[in-house]
């Protein structure tokens, strides 16, 4: 059983990069993250496109190597999804945008539409990383591990994966139904003033 | 030259010879656009066009030119790299709409995040694929369902004014915020 929950490693990754374009997936990570860390310039919430997260922040990194806001973007994905899109893996591998990094939270289930299982828990997402040709991938089960891991991962050359493996528990957290034209609009004037 | 003459004019032509005009109809309009992006899915009526941004003239400094494995994977890159600044276009076949409509209607569209994209036809006449037409005939109907503007560029449009409606379509898109598609008919009608 992981000894991590979800919130709490939201908010491991909040603290360390508090100015870096962050993209949240759907559901538990985008309402979790609202939860603990609030409404955020430097974050987009994707609201659906299951599977997209790490495409779209692939996007980002691509679009704003060499630009402001300098730092890392960060994708945090849920295993599920990034199932659902698992090639982006070898398009990130093939063209190494150095500003990726990519934590993938890892509850072995589609927590969001009831707990059905994902088939994450025979699959070693940093070895397939690695394999597609990122520069660094982690596992991590405890705190201390995510401590360290986010620390090496905000701090190394990209593409990196750190794959955190989380409990199925879940914060109390309300639906978030903005409109995606205002979220859109809100991370783009963020980008143009950092 | 008329859309009519032009026509005329292809038809003393090979199935090559349209296609490497019209071809090169559709490179001009991309290049006109200058994308600092090219995102592609393998397709052979696009191998003239393709092969000029991958190892060709247009594979230029400062330009990225890369395979999208799958086509909503494309449409997402090119969601980050709208809200980055970036100048993507997406160049793949009609075959290859329907894996893309639910990133394009739960992403770019939703969140109004323009994009072009530049499909090739295929399932029309001079097609040598026996089944590809199931879908493929069906690419406006999709792209209408789903809500998608489009524009088609073939035999009644002529190829001198290929290059100028993609770089408007281009215009277009931004002007409205939303996916653009321009259907090319490469192999002659």
């Amino acid at each position: 059983m992981a000894d991590l929950d979800r919130a709490d490693v939201l908010r491991v990754i909040d603290a360390a990069a508090p100015d870096s374009p962050v993209v949240l997936s759907l559901g538990g990570i985008a309402r979790e993250m609202l939860a603990v860390a609030g409404r955020k310039g430097n974050q987009f919430v994707s609201l659906d496109a299951m599977g997209q997260t790490v495409s779209l922040a692939l996007g980002l990194a691509l679009g704003l190597d060499g630009r402001a806001p300098a730092g890392k973007v960060i994708a945090i994905e849920g295993d599920g999804s990034l199932l659902m899109g698992l090639s982006v893996l070898s398009t990130v591998g093939h063209l190494k945008p150095d500003r990726l990094v990519v934590f993938v939270l890892d509850n072995g289930v589609y927590l969001a539409t009831g707990g059905q299982p994902t088939a994450s828990a025979d699959i070693d997402f940093a070895a397939v990383a690695l394999a597609c040709g990122w520069r660094g991938a982690r596992d991590v089960r405890t705190a201390d591990e995510l401590t360290a891991a986010t620390a090496w991962a905000l701090t190394t050359e990209g593409p990196v994966l750190v794959r955190v493996r989380i409990s199925t528990a879940q914060l109390p957290a309300g639906y978030f139904l903005e409109d995606p034209a205002i979220l859109a609009e809100d991370f783009r004037r963020w980008l143009r003033t950092h | 030259m008329t859309g009519a003459e032009e026509a005329a004019e292809e038809t003393g032509e090979t199935d090559q010879q349209v296609l490497q005009r019209r071809s090169a109809a559709v490179i001009a309009g991309i290049e006109a656009i200058d994308p600092d992006h090219v995102l592609h899915l393998a397709s052979s009526t696009l191998k003239i066009v393709l092969a000029h941004f991958i190892d060709g003239p247009g594979a230029r400094p400062g330009r990225r030119v890369f395979a999208m494995p799958r086509e909503e994977e494309g449409v997402a890159i090119a969601a980050g790299l709208e809200l980055a600044g970036a100048r993507p276009v997406l160049i793949f076949q009609d075959n290859g709409i329907g894996n893309l409509l639910t990133a394009l209607l739960t992403l770019s569209q939703p969140y109004h995040l323009p994009l072009l994209a530049v499909v090739s036809r295929r399932g029309g006449l001079g097609e040598y694929n026996s089944m590809i037409h199931t879908i493929s005939e069906r690419a406006e109907a999709l792209l209408d369902a789903a809500g998608v503007r489009w524009f088609q560029l073939d035999v009644r449009t002529p190829v001198g004014r290929w290059a100028a409606e993609i770089e408007r379509a281009w215009a277009f898109a931004r002007a409205t915020h939303r996916p653009v598609f321009v259907l090319v008919n490469l192999m002659g009608s």
